[in-house]
């Protein structure tokens, strides 16, 4: 469990009306109804979306770094407007999720310091440097696309909150895609050096990608219940299927070449066919040991202490205006 | 740390004078000023936005139809003879479908306590020709709302940024030469490093 206060104490299997609750619970969700906050839910679907809530959100707000790092050196002022604009997107992305898990019981402050404290999970993906501009618009293309992938899924989701901050995102995160897959469709055709650094980025972030649908199925022990309970509606190997099926094309199509030299087209199946991902590599990360884990937290606690005047000025204005009773 | 939680405020955004209200979600801040500041950030970088308003979560009372027919009794409450009427607004949701909003704002009832509210919102025909699943009911004195001289300040900006939106790059192009140039190229071709 993420929280470090108790979650409300109800929806346990030895609550005596447990099994008939549940068998309620399970019939509304088959009916397609969506489970709101004031609904009974079992404490083990409340406790596995915090977890999937939170980490979600932190993701957001961890991504900003990633692409914050090139707003001051963006080429032309278009792309630093398309970029900022982009950055501030993945703030309120983390806001809407916060707040989504904040309808379960816990509260956005201490999942905020779960994460300073760096004791909360956040995708992996954030945890690889940015090296050059083009690294920017290979993000929006295939970072941001893979995440479209697992949004769309999460917004059938059977908790309201949840479903509704996913399609929100979904309708900003189309911008995010759109952008990058210009940048990049660009590089594509322009100079040698362009060529080369959209083909470099696309040969460094194409694993971390596929990682980011998460372990394999066999080795997902949250799957099936997320499954049950129309939390998740695809599994992670079927959802990093459809992507790899929708993106290679795309990349082959403007001439970039995917690095992974056992990818294969197969006729019988109609898939791509990628070669084994190494999962010691996504593990090393997980655990803290990625190229920009340091760093990339390091960041993010010096932003929230640069950032504390703001809230102290906000809180004095507040007590203010209360004390002069305007 | 004890600086970022503040208390929670619901958001109602109209998108176009004629449409109702909708509840977006929630923001923290530490007074209802600061709410719809926090309220234009989150829940405003795009259009259409024409006004908002924010209430104290604590003051919005939430009922499901699923609440309301496990608690048959919901509606017995003692209430205070000299209790004053006032006026609550009511939002309801009356569908399941795929939506980024939790209720509309369907109109106003006067009645002295949430609960007395709810009883007279549902004697409504009108609002309840369907079922409703969710309802909201907001004593109309916990909103604070943006005033017609904000919204140049406050929902003006979002409207000249169209690369906010995807139909900005629908220019993007993949050349037809392209497509001659690459169609055979084997997915790990000559320029994987
Ligand atoms: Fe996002
Ligand atoms: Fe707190
Ligand atoms: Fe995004």
């Amino acid at each position: 469990m993420n929280a470090t206060r108790p979650l409300p104490n109800v929806g346990m299997p030895d609550d005596p009306d447990y099994e008939e609750k549940l068998a309620q619970f399970e019939a509304r969700i088959a009916r397609g109804e969506k489970i709101e906050p004031g609904d009974w839910m079992p404490y083990e679907y409340r406790r596995q979306l915090i977890r999937m809530i939170s980490q979600h959100a932190h993701s957001e707000v961890v991504g900003m770094l990633p692409e914050g790092a090139w707003i001051t050196r963006a080429p032309t002022l278009r792309r630093k407007l398309i970029l900022i604009a982009k950055v501030q997107d993945e703030a309120g992305h983390g806001q809407y999720l916060y707040h989504a898990a904040e309808s379960l019981g816990v509260d956005r402050e201490e999942l905020i310091d779960l994460l300073l404290a760096g004791k909360a999970k956040y995708s992996s993906v954030f945890n690889y440097p940015t090296l050059t501009w083009a690294d920017i618009g290979m993000i929006g293309w295939l970072v941001d696309g893979a995440a479209i992938k697992n949004q769309t899924m999460l917004a059938h989701c059977s908790y309201g909150p949840y479903s509704r901050a996913m399609v929100r995102i979904c309708a900003e995160e189309t911008f995010h895609y759109k952008q990058g897959k210009e940048m990049i469709t660009l590089y594509a055709q322009g100079t040698p050096e362009q060529q080369r650094m959209a083909q470099d980025a696309l040969n460094r972030w194409w694993w971390p990608a596929l990682m980011m649908f998460g372990p394999h199925d066999t080795d997902s022990p949250n799957t099936p219940v997320l499954m049950r309970w129309g939390i998740k509606t695809k599994s992670n190997d079927t959802l990093r299927q459809e992507f790899i099926d929708e993106i290679v094309p795309e990349f082959l199509e403007i001439g970039l070449a995917i690095p992974d030299p056992e990818l294969r087209w197969d006729e019988e199946s109609g898939h791509w066919i990628s070669g084994p991902i190494d999962w010691d590599e996504f593990w090393r990360v997980v655990r803290g040991n990625g190229p920009m884990n340091r760093a990339r937290m390091a960041a993010r606690r010096q932003a929230h202490e640069e950032g504390r005047w703001v809230r102290e000025a906000m809180v004095a204005y507040a007590n203010r205006r209360m004390a002069v009773g305007s | 740390m004890n600086d970022t939680q503040w208390p929670r405020y619901e958001v109602f955004k109209q998108d176009k004078p004629h449409k109702p209200h909708e509840a977006v979600g929630t923001v923290h801040a530490p007074d209802p000023e600061m709410a719809l500041q926090n309220a234009r950030d989150v829940y405003v970088r795009r259009p259409d936005c024409h006004s908002l308003w924010v209430a104290p979560e604590d003051a919005v009372f939430k009922m499901t139809a699923y609440e309301l027919e496990q608690d048959p009794n919901w509606h017995v409450e003692t209430i205070p003879e000299d209790a004053p009427e006032q006026t609550y607004l009511v939002f309801t949701r009356q569908h399941h479908r795929r939506s980024m909003v939790a209720a509309s704002h369907v109109g106003e009832v006067q009645a002295r306590t949430p609960r007395e509210a709810l009883r007279r919102a549902m004697e409504q025909a009108a609002w309840t020709s369907k079922p409703v699943y969710l309802w909201w009911i907001v004593p109309q004195a916990a909103i604070t709302a943006s005033q017609e001289e904000d919204a140049p300040s406050m929902f003006a900006p979002a409207q000249d940024k169209t690369y906010r939106d995807q139909s900005y790059y629908k220019g993007i192009l993949f050349g037809k030469h392209l497509q001659k140039k690459h169609a055979k190229s084997s997915p790990t071709g000559k320029k994987a490093s």
